[in-house]
């Protein structure tokens, strides 16, 4: 299958291949199955360091922080698990697609329209459990709320931990669009 | 299909500027969609802007003396999660008006450029879903409270404040969702015969 001419070309040149070769893009589809991997993984490590991070300090009662205590954390590893199936469920379809090349260019419709989707929800998630533990870091003395983090540091390095792996991942979801966008746009022949 | 690859063309022969509509591109939902989010993003930025509330609170120190009274004022520079929230949606306004004069001056001059659209909707859609559900945990902490953390709630006494905040962010949500729809809506006109 050869590729078709460069992103930077905007002149009308017609391509000299065969009508079945005129739909054949750029192929990227073992990088996107690694994204996917990368994407899976990174929710898999942000629900698994979260959940573990329970502490319990004793001042003097014992007093656990768990990420059960607070709803934006629960909506975190929710959000994050949906991800994570998700990213299983689009690898196998992305390695069944290298198998079967005729499902390609659908796959990558149905691969840019749910990929948003699932960006919406992850960059929402990471927004969130972000906002949430940045007032745990810091405080905020307008409304009285203290910092919780001098006290539950272990608590709060693992609740910063999945955060930054969530942001990753949503970075990874972000380049799965434009490798997707970019194989559709190289498809529609000039 | 090969049929309608070829119909799908930029080619600016007259014949085919109708499916040209259909195709990847500059079409009239795509521009009325970034107006739509223009102004959405836009009110969301202006209403928790201007969103500011005075209370005065009566302390007593203690029975003998007679209480005074302190003003203490809610603005959305308090708290950094409301103030990423106001970034976001400023980011994402500029964005849209930029890329409605860049749809508008190059309709389907340049190929290269719906693929860099494309990712920058999407990097916007992520932004700002990033920064209303950070405004939504601080709103909810804010309704709530968290009894294991020892944070008092603050909206019985800030109401029309975190009411204003409420609107605000439901608004940008809306916003998001035209950012969301701006990816999906040229996609699906790709390929119509696939849905």
């Amino acid at each position: 299958m050869s590729s078709t001419d460069k992103p930077g070309d905007t002149e009308y040149r017609p391509t000299s291949s065969t009508p079945a070769q005129a739909a054949a893009g750029v192929d990227y589809f073992k990088f996107d199955v690694i994204l996917r991997f990368l994407l899976f993984a990174a929710s898999l490590v942000s629900v698994v360091v979260i959940v573990t991070g329970n502490e319990t300090k004793f001042l003097p009662l014992p007093r656990p922080a768990k990420f059960r205590y607070s709803p934006a954390f629960v909506y975190f590893v929710a959000a994050l698990s949906v991800a994570g199936l998700y990213s299983i469920i689009t690898t196998l379809a992305s390695l069944y697609a290298i198998k079967n090349p005729a499902l390609k260019a659908k796959l990558l419709l149905y691969f840019i329209l749910w990929d948003v989707l699932i960006l919406g929800i992850i960059a929402s998630a990471t927004g969130t459990a972000g906002g949430v533990a940045y007032v745990g870091l810091k405080g905020n003395k307008h409304v009285n709320w203290g910092k919780i983090c001098n006290v539950y540091d272990k608590f709060c390095r693992h609740v910063g931990a999945s955060v930054a792996v969530a942001l990753f991942g949503s970075i990874v979801t972000v380049v799965l669009i434009w490798l997707s966008a970019y194989s559709l746009h190289s498809r529609v022949p000039k | 299909m090969e049929g309608e690859h070829k119909r799908m063309s930029y080619g600016v022969e007259g014949v085919e500027s109708k499916e040209m509509g259909k195709a990847v591109g500059v079409s009239a939902c795509d521009l009325a969609m970034r107006v739509l989010a223009f102004m959405l993003t836009l009110v969301a930025a202006i209403v928790i802007s201007a969103d500011k509330q005075t209370k005065v609170v009566p302390i007593q120190l203690s029975d003998s003396l007679p209480p005074f009274y302190l003003p203490f004022t809610a603005k959305w520079h308090q708290m950094s999660a409301i103030l990423y929230f106001l970034v976001t949606n400023a980011i994402a306004c500029t964005y849209a008006a930029l890329s409605l004069v860049l749809a508008l001056v190059n309709r389907g001059k340049s190929k290269g450029l719906w693929t860099v659209i494309t990712v920058l909707d999407a990097f916007m859609v992520a932004l700002l879903f990033s920064g209303n559900g950070a405004a939504a945990a601080v709103g909810v902490l804010g309704y709530k409270g968290n009894s294991h953390v020892n944070w008092k709630r603050v909206c019985n006494v800030f109401d029309k404040f975190c009411d204003q905040m409420a609107a605000s962010i439901g608004v940008s949500f809306i916003g998001s969702l035209a950012f969301l729809l701006l990816v999906i809506i040229p996609v699906v006109r790709l390929h119509p015969r696939t849905w």
